[in-house]
């Protein structure tokens, strides 16, 4: 398997990267350095990350994603994982991989809505 | 059913090899019978220690077989490799514990998604996790 498997494109401002149904550990390594990069080119409000392909998230996989994530909040943006398989969600929760303050959504749409909301709401304020 | 007896073994020498390893183990699951989530968990444990063998000893060996006892169906694996070997084992399997700058959730995970788990260790002459589990019929 190639980094090319990993795509990362931008839907208004934020970045989408579909996962590989069985990507290998440098791959996974080289997701985090392409979300990062684009995060900046792109000044990015978040990431979104589609894992419904996925069929195995082992630890080093959920601490991979657990880290991109902190790394894109330290940047200012959110991350969103969609389209957990329900097998792949009943295996982590027993292993017990914490994906720590990620945010997920059961479709892409619903996570654009998220991105698109403040993290903390504050009133009436608006943009 | 009974399904065709299934066996094999693979060299664990290359990172890409751990992805070998899932399909291999995903192959011979879903061919026992093995419903989704299971597979899945076998695939996830198989994940974790080709992982270790690669990580730690730097090369081994991945072998497979299928159990069978009275209509009961199962599936062994076994990853052998002559690495350092682990000191402490019961600290091995404690949740967050990890020599390697992980998240120490390897072994401990993996011996939650399966019936069976057990470490032969000693140091300087490697190590042997043994895994099993039973198809629910």
């Amino acid at each position: 398997m190639n980094h090319a498997a990993i795509s990362v494109i931008k839907v208004k401002d934020t970045l989408m990267v579909t996962m590989p149904s069985d990507p290998d550990d440098s791959t996974i390594a080289a997701l985090q350095e392409r979300v990062l990069e684009s995060m900046e080119r792109h000044a990015a409000k978040g990431l979104i990350l589609d894992i419904s392909a996925v069929e195995t998230l082992d630890s080093y996989f959920a601490r991979t994603v657990t880290e991109t994530a902190q790394m894109v909040l330290l940047m200012g943006g959110r991350t969103i994982i969609v389209g957990m398989r329900p097998a792949v969600a009943m295996t982590a929760t027993q292993m017990g991989l914490k994906l720590n303050r990620i945010e997920t959504a059961l479709s892409v749409d619903r996570a654009l809505e998220i991105v698109d909301t403040p993290p903390k709401p504050s009133g009436n304020h608006r943009q | 059913m009974i399904p065709v007896p299934s066996s094999g073994e693979l060299a664990i020498r290359a990172e890409n090899d751990i992805v070998v390893a899932r399909r291999a183990v995903r192959d011979a699951a879903t061919q026992l019978g093995f419903g989704a989530t299971d597979v899945t968990r076998l695939v996830t444990a198989a994940s974790e220690l080709a992982r270790n063998v690669f990580k730690y000893a730097g090369r081994g060996v991945m072998r497979w077989n299928s159990m069978q006892a009275e209509t009961r169906i199962g599936l062994e694996l076994q990853f052998v490799d002559d690495g350092p070997g682990i000191a402490d084992v019961n600290r091995a399997m404690e949740e967050g514990y990890s020599t390697g700058g992980g998240l120490g959730l390897g072994l401990p995970g993996a011996r939650r998604l399966v019936d069976e788990l057990a470490i032969h260790s000693a140091v300087g002459e490697g190590t042997t996790v043994t895994l099993k589990k039973w198809r629910r019929n």
